[in-house]
């Protein structure tokens, strides 16, 4: 992937993305320093973005350690390009596409496939959602508790929690998503769906079996 | 997708609402339980009216946990700079700022 081709290009604003993504006191200013330079507005567009940033590298990847080197590439990258952002998306919007295409080629480089993987698309039995649609269940009805929602999120297949997180936490829509993903819309659409199949599944378990070994690594 | 690409909503099966569930929430505003097409089949069909349900309270919260952040460890911003500082020869086109 040319990640630079994706990462810089400015499409459209998206509204849902922009909406979430409102701008921020100061960092208009703070990024035209930038692009002069200026180490201290550097320093502070780090300190604006570096939560989101490096909970989408951990969400994306569920490891802290590659989330944290994914962070500091996505930064290098910001303050190496920061000179073509023109301003016709925010900025957060802009720096959140660069990240999720630095952990997409991460991820590609280390050998996973995303969404035509065999595993993604095809996940194992075990990893796939049941087939259990018929049978009611009122635990969920009503509310999901958000920290069992993340842990749940954590333990899914790679491939579903990518594109849920794009989705539904990120906000991306799916032609966006089947862009970065190099899938079509409809399998971003089919991914989205076996992946809330599968958190449905998680979240009806009890607390031991949704916690994946070494969840208080990943969790957020 | 238009109607012309669902099936009958009259004569669906919880069979043919699985099939077209993905598309269903795809569409309009994601939540598939307020679709006026759908009512009277989510009515009859408690076990489909109890999927969406879930569905979309797992999709509800997780635009939560968009505000939900974590902090990365002090070690990132040491990288950054050191990186800055000492860019590798990969990084020839880095705009170095003055005094990082």
């Amino acid at each position: 992937m040319d990640v630079q081709g994706l990462q810089m290009t400015q499409n459209t604003p998206t509204p849902g993305v922009f909406k979430r993504n409102p701008p921020i006191a100061g960092e208009a200013e703070a990024i035209e320093a930038a692009k002069n330079g200026d180490a201290e507005a550097f320093s502070k567009l780090y300190a604006l973005h570096k939560r989101r940033v490096y909970t989408l590298c951990l969400r994306m990847l569920g490891n802290v350690s590659e989330a944290e080197d994914m962070t500091q590439e996505a930064f290098l990258h910001l303050f190496r390009k920061i000179g073509s952002f023109r301003g016709e998306s925010a900025f957060s919007t802009w720096l959140h596409r660069l990240t999720v295409n630095l952990v997409l080629m991460h991820l590609r480089k280390k050998g996973l496939n995303l969404v035509s993987l065999e595993e993604t698309i095809n996940p194992s039995e075990d990893d796939a959602p049941k087939r259990d649609f018929g049978s009611r269940d009122l635990q969920l009805t009503g509310s999901v508790d958000r920290v069992a929602l993340e842990r749940a999120v954590a333990s899914l297949p790679p491939g579903y929690r990518m594109v849920f997180v794009l989705h539904d936490v990120e906000g991306f829509e799916h032609n966006e998503i089947a862009t970065m993903l190099e899938c079509s819309t409809g399998n971003s659409k089919s991914q989205l769906h076996k992946a809330r199949l599968k958190l449905r599944e998680l979240l009806r378990q009890p607390e031991q079996s949704s916690q994946p070994a070494g969840f208080n690594e990943v969790a957020v | 997708m238009t109607d012309s690409n669902f099936p009958d909503f009259d004569t669906m099966t919880p069979a043919d609402f699985e099939q077209y569930l993905p598309e269903f929430f795809a569409n309009g505003d994601g939540h598939v339980s307020t679709d006026p097409r759908l009512q009277k089949f989510l009515k009859n069909n408690p076990d489909c009216a109890a999927l969406v349900r879930d569905l979309e309270a797992i999709a509800d919260q997780a635009r939560s946990l968009f505000e939900l952040t974590e902090q990365p460890s002090d070690a990132v911003w040491t990288g950054i700079q050191d990186k800055l500082r000492h860019p590798a020869p990969e990084d020839d086109d880095l705009s170095i700022p003055q005094t990082v």
